[in-house]
Order: structure tokens, then C-alpha cells, then sequence
């Protein structure tokens, strides 16, 4: 392998990986309009969308080494082609064969064109399937419509076809061929290429000059050419002109006629005094040669139309579709001059690697630090040109940071894909008829935060399916509608962007999870709980609800890991549910994950952060209210609101300052104070994990670097108020 | 090949323009890059196009409109136009030829197989 070889593998190499990225969405778009199709079977843009995306993963496929896929498509697509043109009805076999073909081609995708003989035996039963179904559909399809089209040559080389045959070759091209870019000299050339030739340009359709049209052909050619090659091959010359020229190929001899002087000399005879060649002249000359016998009829390929002529065994290429349309951009030619808009035309999108909006976001974090810094250092310094500079740097960066976060936002549509799968497949399985209703697709999350969702969504959506939505029979029995309905739903409120999964099942028996956590020793007997604190006992860690663990919901996560992975994205799982009448979970979740609006405060000497988007008020106090609050609770406005001591829970003990300060939080419906000495001001702060040693701790939800380059933990105020209240909850029953 | 010949290459398949446009560039012929019909245009403003490769089924504009826009143009509606194909589809050759297509080349091939074709019309 030279140099050149070797860095054109390394590019194919390259693009191959691009190829595969650029599949997995092709893949992921067919299964999308399978999908819809399932709903809307008449969604002509989407066959066509599929059509495209099979075409395109079949031809691409080859290019790049996956044969395999390139195969595989090969039958679908034909499928597909068939139900553009109306000639296969979509139907429920036909998606279900379709969604099968597609996680066979994820499958094929991620193994290549190397197959175990295990996947070897698995790709062979899939491709037969399609393909057996492909051929009975195909078949009564073609008996309804015969097809038109006939199929294309194989290039399969003649084989009868060793030695050196000549033929004669005649070529008139259409008067409008230069009109589609063709040059008839090249076709020419291509010839002498293939043997030896020799060729009798005829111009006698030449007109007049000044009757000459320069944008017509008028010259036409006899060619006799001795070649090795099959008559296929010498077809293959004229291939992309073919319709629109009249050309006439015709094996006179097995033999190199232009060896023979008698024959050369005829030739130029006939060059000289530009006649034509005459096929019972030449038939004379060649009886009196000593060559073999010609054989009856020559083969042809099989996409010519075949004429037989009267007096001769000769073949005739005939246009079958006239170049009308040749005729019309001739008349308009000249006429049309460059769309104005053809320049102007801009790139509306472009694809960037996730790895580079990571970078791109973390430069953002470094900045919105630095900036932190800058303005302190100006605060202290106390210089006006400084502070203005500092104000417009954290304003530039304060938008610095809103573009690049909205770089990173996707619409959830992007993993809606896989939820309607399941619902199809598992409601399938469970012998249930479930509708899955999606509402605010177009709702946009950070990557990240997709990322992180679509498993413990995906857990929600099966458990609804398996333990919500009933049985058919059992749905009509007690008159709802046979079809179950799950709703999706995303929509933002506030600061955060609220994720919904609701059913119309049979709700959550609030008795038997009371039952079921008394049993497992979650709580006693005597417990007194609030409907929400029941339905949050799924959420409790070993929790199953399930009377017997189904193939479906039991894999061993419960609705218990779904809260952990909810948890350390900062999100929050609201569960609500009526008995016979359905449940709804909702996924609470902020916006964004890096880097977030913070309000620094002190407790004793220490800095903490809390997120602005969690506080509700700010109210000032003096300690002695608190000294002398009952039960917890201070009046504030006029309203009793409960509070949580942080200085207390934090065990600071430092001297306590006359006033302190109130955050009132939102906390499930309620308002909940919390108590600190002092708010400093608000920050943009970069989030920052705090490392594998303190993950498990529970209401710190990262730390930051402050302006001065100190550290400061970055509370959730969610986790602080229900970890504190039961804290306080068990210390008062202690007493 | 001439070297000085310049070729455009439409595809909306990232990698099949690039794939292309390399096993053109190996041969030192110039090669612009057209995301899609409508993308494409903008390298018609003037620039010598000796030949233009698109791909048929793209967004925004098709390869047959793509076609038939060039086919409209002064400057370039003579210039030979190859449409990117796979086997199955005689209806698509038949409907580019009509649009203007001088021939076409079907997927997959390699880059033996693509100078060979673009022989047939540019020298």
C-alpha cells in the first residue's frame, strides 16, 4: 500500500465513522414514521421521508463497508417503494415486519459485516422474512399493477464471448442531446477505447449555414469495432443515451473483420464517398472471407426495447419516451438568468459534536468565575471605571451564557421515539389497547438532562402500561372506553420544565401500598399519613407493589431508583392518583444543569448558595421572634409559615446577630422559611460536583468557587426542608 | 483528467459528499460541496462548474429540482449532470433524464468506478 492508498483508507476510515453516527438517525427517523404511520397510515410525506431514509441507508450502506445494511434495505425499500405508489397498503404486519427490519439494522449497524455464526443465522431469518414477504406482496401487487418498469441489466459479461467478435454500430443521436450535457464524441471515443475501430462520421443532415442551429446535433456515426468485449459492454457505451438516440448494435463476426485488407479497404471506400453501409454488401464481402459463422441473433441487454427488422436480424435501440422536456428548457434557456436568491441562500442549521458544546460550556463556567472575581476585586478596590467594566462584562456574560445554554437544549421529541415503541410493543405483549397521547413535544431540556430522563421514563411508562392501564375486557366491564389512554405531556413552568406521564388505568390502591409498607417494616401500624405521604412510599428504597414481579416492571428497579436518578439531576417525582380513575407522575426538573442563579448567604461564618429560582420572598427578622416561636412556626404577614433553623441544623455556633433573615421556599403547596443570618447578593454560579467521596450526602447539591476563590456549597432547599422536618417530626415524638 | 476541472458535489449524506469529493480531489480535480439542491445553487454564481454529481432524494430542493434549475441557467445549462443512484430505481433515472440528468452513477461504487463513469462526459 503507497502512501496515497493508505491515507485514502484513513479518510474512508473517517467518513465510515460519520457514516454510522449519520445511520443511527436515519434509523431512528424510520422508526419515527413507523410510528406515525401506525396512526396515520395515508401520511404520504412520511412514506416519502422513509422511502428517502431507507434509499439513502441502502445506498450509503455499500459505500462504506456495511454491505450487510445495504442488503438488508434493499427489500424494504422495494416494500416502501411499492406503498409510495400506491400499490401495497400500509398495515399492521407490514409495520410490525418494518419495526423488526429496523432493530435488526441497529443491530447490523453495531456488528458490521462480520458476523459470529450465531448473528450470521439471526441476520439470514430476517432477511428471509422480509424478503419472503416482500416476494408474496410484491407478487399479488404486480398482478394488480402490472409493473412497467423492466428490470435494469445485470453487468454480468457474456460468456460465449472469449475472442474477438466486430460489430457494426450505428449512432444518431438525438438532434437535442447536447441539451442535457451529453457529448457524443466521448461515446465515440469510448468506443475506439474498447477495441479497434473504425468509425464513418455522417454529416449530411447538416443544414445550410445560416440555417444551422449550434445547439442541435446533426452529425451521426457508423462505427465497425473489433473488440474482446461482450455486446452488454459495448451497450454500457451508450447507456445514459440510450432513450432519446437511435442505436443499433449488430455482431457481424466472430472474427476481426478489420484484419482483413478487403475489409479495410470496403470500409474507407465507404468513408471516402460517405455512404452508408450497406448490411447485404458487407454480408458479400464477409461470406467471401474465411471467418466463422455469425451467430442468429445477437443478445442484447434486457432494458433495450427490441425491434426486429424486416429483412435482417438487426437490432434497433428506439427511444421509448420522447425528449419533450429538452425541447421546453431549450425555449427557456437564455430567458432565466441566476435566482437572486441562489447566492443569498444560507445554511440554517449546521451539526456540532456534543463533545464541542461541552467545552463550549464549561469555557462559559470559567468565565461567569472569573467574572465573580473581577467584580469583587472592583467592589474593593472601589474604583468606578472598574465597577462600570465589571457591570458590562457579567452583562455580556450573563448572555454569553443564555446562548450557549440554549446551543445545548434539544426537544424532548428526540427521545419520544422510544417510548412509543414501547408502548406499542409491550401494550402488544399485555394483550392491552393503549393510545399514547403526546403533548408538548417541541419542549426543549438540556442534553444532559435528556440523557438522564429517558430511563427512569421509560420505567414510568411501563409501569403504567403493566399495572395501570387494565385488561380490555376488564376496561369495558366497568364502562371505560376498551383503549387506555397514557398522556405525555412537557411543558415548562417557572424555572423548571415539568414532565408528565398520566394514565386513565386503575389508580393507586392507597390500602394496599399502607399494607404492603407496614409488611416491610417502611412504617407502623399507628402511622398517621396524608395521601401524598402514601403514594410517596413507592418512592421508599426495596418498595414493590406488585403482586407477583412480571416480566415487564419487575427487572429489579423500582420506583425508588426512578426517585434517585430524578434526585441527582436536582428534579423532583410528584406522584397524584385516584382509585379507578388513573395516575399521573410528574417529573420535576430545572432547566439547567451547570450553571445556575444563586443567592449567597451567610450562616455563622460560613458562605452557602441557594438557588434564586427556589425562593419565593425574603423577609428580615429579629432573632428574638425566633427565641420566642412555638412549634417552629413564625408569623410573618400575617401568615403562620413552619421554618427550619439553619444555623441550628448546621450546629454553627458562632455569636448569633440581632437580625437575621427569613427565605420563604416553596416546598410541595407550602411556603417554608428558612432561617439564615444574611443574604449577600446574587450570583451566576457554576455548579460543580463535589467527587465520588460526598455523593451520598443529601441537601448539598454541588459547590461553587466564589468571586474571592473560595468555595461554597450550593444547598437544595427541596431535600434540606423534608430532610430537617422529619428530623424535627422525630425529635418532637421523642419527647 | 484535466486537473483544472472543477466538480460539484451534492449530497445531503455527509459522508457520501465527502467520500465523493475525496475520491475526487485524489485525482486533483477541484470539488465544491452542495448540502442540498438549494445549497447547491449558491456555487452557481459565475464560478466554472465542469460537472455537477447530486444525489435525488434531499431535502429542501431535490436533486430533480436541483436539475432542472441548472438546466435554466445561461451559463451553465450545458454542463454535464450525473445524479447519484442505487439500482432499484429505474423510474428515478428515467425521471432525471427528462429533468436534464446527462447519466448517472449507482451506489455503491468506488472511486475506479466513478472516474470511469465521469469519462463518459468530462474529459
Amino acid at each position: 500500500m503507497n502512501e496515497s492508498d493508505a491515507q485514502f483508507a484513513l479518510e474512508m476510515q473517517e467518513l465510515r465513522e460519520k457514516f454510522a453516527i449519520e445511520a443511527i438517525e436515519k434509523i431512528a427517523d424510520l422508526e419515527t414514521a413507523i410510528l406515525v404511520l401506525e396512526n396515520n397510515p395515508n401520511d404520504k410525506e412520511k412514506i416519502n421521508s422513509l422511502f428517502g431514509a431507507m434509499h439513502s441507508l441502502k445506498g450509503s450502506g455499500g459505500m462504506f463497508g456495511y454491505n450487510k445494511i445495504s442488503e438488508f434495505t434493499h427489500d424494504l425499500e422495494t416494500i416502501y417503494d411499492y406503498v409510495r405508489k400506491d400499490r401495497i397498503k400500509i398495515n399492521t404486519e407490514l409495520l410490525d415486519i418494518s419495526l423488526e427490519a429496523i432493530d435488526h439494522l441497529k443491530f447490523l449497524l453495531r456488528m458490521g459485516d462480520t458476523l459470529d455464526t450465531q448473528s450470521e443465522t439471526k441476520h439470514q431469518s430476517k432477511t428471509a422474512k422480509v424478503k419472503e414477504w416482500a416476494g408474496k406482496k410484491l407478487a399479488d401487487a404486480q398482478i394488480e399493477h402490472p409493473i412497467a418498469e423492466p428490470v435494469h441489466k445485470s453487468e454480468e459479461p457474456n460468456t460465449n464471448q472469449l475472442s474477438t467478435s466486430t460489430y457494426f454500430i450505428s449512432f444518431k443521436p438525438h438532434e437535442n442531446i447536447f441539451d442535457n450535457g451529453t457529448k457524443a464524441l466521448y461515446l465515440i471515443d469510448e468506443l475506439f477505447a474498447l477495441g479497434e475501430a473504425f468509425a464513418i462520421p455522417h454529416f449530411e443532415n447538416i443544414p445550410a449555414l445560416e440555417k444551422i442551429n449550434p445547439q442541435l446535433c446533426y452529425t451521426w456515426w457508423e462505427i465497425f469495432l473489433a473488440t474482446d468485449e461482450s455486446q452488454g459492454t459495448i451497450a454500457d457505451v451508450f447507456i445514459f443515451v440510450e432513450d432519446e438516440s437511435k442505436i443499433y448494435i449488430h455482431k457481424i463476426a466472430d472474427d476481426n473483420l478489420l484484419e482483413y485488407d478487403a475489409f479495410a479497404h470496403y470500409l474507407k471506400q465507404l468513408r471516402e464517398a460517405n455512404e452508408l453501409a450497406d448490411l447485404k454488401d458487407l454480408k458479400k464481402i464477409i461470406d467471401a472471407l474465411p471467418v466463422k459463422e455469425i451467430p442468429a441473433i445477437p443478445e442484447i441487454a434486457a432494458t433495450v426495447k427490441i425491434e426486429h427488422d424486416l429483412t435482417e436480424d438487426e437490432i434497433i435501440i428506439t427511444p421509448t419516451t420522447e425528449p419533450t422536456v429538452s425541447g421546453n428548457i431549450q425555449a427557456e434557456a437564455g430567458k432565466m438568468k441566476l435566482p437572486a436568491t441562489a447566492a443569498e441562500t444560507t445554511i440554517a442549521s449546521i451539526r456540532v459534536s456534543s463533545e464541542k458544546i461541552d467545552i463550549l460550556m464549561n469555557l462559559v463556567s470559567e468565565m461567569v468565575t472569573i467574572q465573580a472575581r473581577l467584580w469583587m476585586y472592583a467592589e474593593k478596590k472601589n474604583d468606578l471605571e472598574l465597577i462600570a467594566i465589571s457591570e458590562n462584562v457579567q452583562k455580556l456574560s450573563k448572555q454569553l451564557r443564555d446562548n450557549a445554554f440554549s446551543i445545548s437544549l434539544i426537544p424532548i421529541s428526540s427521545i419520544l421515539t422510544r417510548f412509543q415503541r414501547l408502548v406499542r410493543d409491550l401494550s402488544a405483549t399485555l394483550g392491552k389497547k393503549v393510545k399514547f397521547v403526546i403533548e408538548g413535544q417541541g419542549t426543549e431540556l438540556d442534553k444532559t438532562i435528556i440523557e438522564r430522563i429517558t430511563d427512569p421514563l421509560l420505567h414510568i411508562i411501563r409501569n403504567s402500561l403493566d399495572h395501570g392501564i387494565e385488561s380490555p375486557e376488564l376496561r369495558k366491564q366497568i364502562g371505560k372506553p376498551e383503549e387506555g389512554t397514557i398522556l405525555f405531556r412537557a411543558y415548562y413552568s417557572g424555572s423548571n420544565i415539568h414532565i408528565e406521564v398520566k394514565d386513565d388505568g386503575a389508580g393507586i390502591d392507597k390500602n394496599r401500598i399502607l399494607k404492603k409498607a407496614i409488611q416491610n417494616k417502611l412504617i407502623n401500624e399507628d402511622d398517621k399519613l396524608s395521601e401524598a405521604q402514601i403514594l410517596n412510599l413507592i418512592f421508599a428504597p426495596g418498595f414493590s407493589t406488585a403482586v407477583q414481579v412480571s416480566d415487564v416492571s419487575g427487572r429489579g428497579v423500582g420506583m425508588d431508583v426512578v426517585n434517585k436518578k430524578i434526585s441527582e439531576i436536582r428534579g423532583e417525582v410528584v406522584i397524584r392518583s385516584e382509585l379507578g380513575k388513573g395516575t399521573s407522575i410528574t417529573i420535576i426538573l430545572p432547566l439547567t444543569l451547570s450553571i445556575i442563579d444563586g443567592m449567597q448567604v451567610m450562616i455563622g461564618k460560613t458562605c452557602y448558595i441557594i438557588p434564586t429560582s427556589a425562593v419565593h420572598k425574603i423577609y428580615s427578622i429579629k432573632h428574638i421572634q425566633i427565641q420566642k416561636a412555638f412549634d417552629n412556626v413564625i408569623v410573618i404577614d400575617g401568615r403562620q409559615i413552619p421554618y427550619i433553623y439553619l444555623r441550628e441544623q448546621f450546629n454553627d455556633h458562632q455569636a448569633i446577630p440581632e437580625k437575621q433573615e427569613v427565605l420563604v421556599v416553596k416546598y410541595e403547596n407550602r411556603e417554608v422559611g428558612l432561617i439564615i443570618d444574611k443574604v449577600i447578593g446574587e450570583f451566576q454560579t457554576v455548579l460543580k460536583p463535589l467527587g465520588q467521596h460526598y455523593k451520598n450526602q443529601e441537601f448539598v447539591s454541588g459547590g461553587t468557587i466564589l468571586g474571592d476563590g473560595s468555595v461554597a456549597l450550593v444547598l437544595d432547599t427541596n431535600k434540606i426542608i423534608s430532610r430537617f422536618s422529619k428530623e424535627n417530626k422525630s425529635k418532637e415524638e421523642n419527647i | 483528467m484535466d486537473k483544472t476541472k472543477t466538480i460539484l458535489v451534492v449530497d445531503d449524506s455527509e459522508p457520501i459528499r465527502q467520500a465523493v469529493s475525496y475520491m475526487l480531489r485524489s485525482k486533483g480535480i477541484n470539488v465544491l460541496q452542495g448540502e442540498d439542491g438549494n445549497d447547491a445553487l449558491r456555487h452557481f454564481n459565475g464560478t466554472p462548474i465542469h460537472l455537477l454529481i447530486t444525489d435525488l432524494h434531499m431535502p429542501n430542493m431535490d436533486g430533480i429540482g436541483l436539475i432542472k434549475e441548472v438546466r435554466k441557467m445561461e451559463d451553465y445549462s450545458r454542463i454535464p449532470i450525473l445524479v447519484l443512484t442505487t439500482e432499484s430505481q429505474v423510474s428515478m433515472k428515467m425521471e432525471a433524464r427528462q429533468a436534464g440528468a446527462t447519466g448517472w452513477i449507482v451506489k455503491p461504487f468506488e472511486s475506479e468506478k466513478l472516474i470511469a463513469i465521469i469519462r463518459k462526459v468530462l474529459r
